[in-house]
């Protein structure tokens, strides 16, 4: 493994990402002084003194000039200094790192599942290509991947935790259940288990059509390679065609699918979180941007982006790992 | 030769038809193949649908856009106790009213179905304006990076797409939105600075291969500047591709317009399908009036799938070793 990835490359990767990070940074800033008023003046009520709004003004470094400001927000931001919640004078940086493993787990589980489910219906509608169950498994993906991810997720409620109308098994909202301090650790895993599932099903019912079309498609190409037919005319069993010659060599395209849909289910978890009040960091960034509370806002805004930055940093690298054939740096 | 140019007007049609017969030729091997496809036939014929309920909208629509179903019919026992309740109780969500509403009410009583044909306008706005954007911006550059590949232009343009790609999509509309404003325009703007991304990479892959073809090099051979190359050569070999982005990027631009909507980042005047849904988050109907909640829904999820059918039909048509 260490062979093959080069520390040049690596160290390439890494830039980019860095750079990724700091437009972050810049953009974020960017749109904070494009804002009409500033930090202070979100802050302004009548009772305040015109001495306050100054101190006010002081305190949040408006006064300084606008490129002293810029390096102290980058610098703040590139130590997850984030400020503090407008709200209730927290310091953001805690607000986030209570919510960013619940949204990790979300979006893990969601990810899993489309991963997964599209890959393995990838390669059975590829290798039935053109019959009728590949034909239909291609609509009905195609159409489920246009179905806007909270009104499914409507649905699946109205079916499965509405009492009226279908069956109650699930709980409509929330990650925990209620009187959470009363479970002990096994009990609280089986309720947000619970909890999860049908924020995580909405999430990957919508995913798993890109990760199919791909290793679909991927497949059709590899079944037409001549070592196919070779394999088959040795007379190995069908299954073993399928699974270990021809989709061991058509997943590679799928590695690239599977950046593309880490930012996808991301994404989705946004909405999926607002529609089930799933206390995650995508259902934050929702309620302070509709609370005109920009410091977390945005500082939501950032943590979502490094999470994509991180993430498609290692696939990155497992990507080139997979594939032998690969040439440094034309990983797309 | 000379006969031409001594009757300019009668022959022009004709040498309009002598000029492009290949465009022709490839038009109906093209659309032949297209017809192969039955999904994207179907979707085809669904996007023909929903633009024409857009366009005749007011002759289709059962009601002006403005109606309201008279208040509780039912119990009011004289024309001026109705009057009165029209104005002070908004009518209740229902199906099946005997104004004919086919689809039911809403919670101030205008009729669904009204409100769904209307709203393909504001869903093919934005999707095609949105889609027709990130074209707009995404062909050119991809076509330019592609074309002068591995000089400095091309590793710009790159960069640039490179830093844009890692940004989050659905967060970075969500704050363009509330910080510029919440209105239809932005809302489009803030799509198209994300979606052009695609377009950039895949006609520059495709640019890239092109310009290694011989008739390019004929081309530069004869003398063409490198403008009109890039427009009058390469550009009619990429459009069936860019036209598969622009359907992509339409069904993508119309989801995301509805969850903005959902997530309460829209112009609420609107008539849109994703207000529409948002409407029956806030006022509480969610679970009580499905008439109401899946028609917005299920049209949403019909005009991009159609979007989506007739991109990935054109993608194997336009991809010459399918088949």
């Amino acid at each position: 493994m260490a062979t093959r990835i080069s520390a040049q490359y690596l160290i390439k990767r890494l830039l980019v990402s860095v750079v990724v990070i700091w437009a972050m940074m810049t953009l974020l800033f960017l749109l904070l002084k494009a804002m009409p008023g500033d930090m202070a003046s979100l802050l302004l009520n009548p009772s305040l003194e015109a001495s306050d709004i100054e101190a006010l003004r002081e305190q949040f470094g408006l006064n300084q000039p606008l490129h002293v400001q810029y390096i102290k927000w980058v610098s703040s931001y590139a130590v997850l200094d984030f400020g503090y919640s407008m709200r209730n004078a927290e310091p953001v940086v805690d607000i986030i790192a209570r919510r960013l493993p619940r949204t990790l787990v979300l979006f893990g589980t969601a990810y899993l599942i489309n991963l997964t489910v599209g890959v393995l219906l990838g390669i059975h509608f590829g290798w039935k290509r053109g019959g009728m169950q590949d034909k239909s498994g291609f609509t009905l993906g195609l159409t489920l991947y246009s179905v806007p991810f909270f009104w499914l997720a409507w649905i699946l409620l109205l079916i499965f935790s509405y009492e009226g109308f279908g069956v109650a098994w699930f709980p409509a909202a929330h990650m925990t259940p209620a009187f959470e301090s009363v479970f002990d650790a096994p009990g609280l895993v089986l309720g947000v288990l619970f909890h999860l599932f049908i924020p995580a099903a909405s999430l990957a019912m919508v995913g798993w059509a890109g990760n199919m079309l791909v290793m679909r498609t991927s497949m059709q190409e590899v079944l037409g390679e001549e070592y196919i037919d070779m394999a088959r005319a040795k007379g190995l069993a069908p299954t073993t065609v399928k699974y270990k010659h021809a989709a061991r060599n058509a997943l590679i395209p799928v590695a690239t699918q599977a950046i593309v849909s880490i930012a996808f289910i991301l994404d989705g978890s946004v909405i999926v979180e607002s529609v089930f009040s799933w206390p995650g960091i995508g259902k934050m960034l929702v309620d302070s941007i509709l609370n005109r509370n920009f410091p977390v806002a945005f500082a939501s805004f950032f943590m979502l982006g490094a999470l994509i930055v991180t993430l498609r940093f290692l696939t990155d690298i497992a990507y080139t790992y997979l594939d032998p054939r690969i040439k440094f740096g034309e990983s797309r | 030769m000379s006969g031409e140019t001594q009757q300019p007007s009668e022959s022009f049609l004709e040498r309009h038809r002598e000029r492009h017969a290949g465009t022709y030729q490839s038009l109906r091997r093209g659309w032949r193949r297209f017809k192969s496809h039955k999904l994207g036939v179907i979707g085809l014929l669904l996007l023909v649908a929903i633009v024409a309920t857009a366009v005749f909208a007011p002759f289709l629509a059962p009601h002006p856009l403005n109606w309201t179903a008279p208040t509780g019919g039912e119990e009011a026992t004289s024309l001026s106790e109705l009057a009165e309740q029209s104005i002070s109780h908004p009518a209740p969500p229902k199906f099946g009213d005997p104004y004919f509403a086919p689809l039911g009410t809403n919670h101030q009583g205008n009729d669904v179905l009204t409100r769904i044909i209307y709203g393909s306008r504001t869903a093919l706005y934005i999707g095609l304006a949105a889609g027709l954007l990130s074209s707009l911006v995404g062909v050119p550059l991809g076509l330019v990076s592609g074309f002068y590949g591995d000089t400095w232009v091309d590793e710009a343009i790159q960069r640039v797409v490179d830093i844009m790609y890692g940004l989050p999509f659905l967060p970075l509309v969500i704050v363009l939105v509330a910080v510029r404003g919440v209105t239809t325009t932005n809302i489009i703007l803030a799509i198209a600075v994300k979606s052009w991304l695609n377009n950039a990479i895949v006609i520059r892959g495709q640019t890239l291969t092109l310009k290694e073809r011989s008739y390019i090099e004929a081309a530069q051979v004869a003398g063409a500047s490198d403008n009109r190359i890039i427009f009058r050569h390469i550009l009619p070999n990429v459009l069936p591709l860019a036209f598969v982005y622009l359907a992509q990027d339409s069904a993508f631009a119309i989801i995301t317009q509805a969850s903005l909507a959902f997530l309460g980042l829209s112009d609420f005047t609107n008539v849109s399908w994703g207000v529409m849904l948002q409407w029956i988050q806030v006022t509480g109907h969610v679970y009580d009036a499905p008439w109401w909640m899946i028609p917005p829904g299920l049209m949403i999820t019909l005009l991009a799938a159609s979007f989506y059918f007739v991109g990935y039909s054109l993608e194997d048509v336009t991809n010459p070793n399918s088949d």
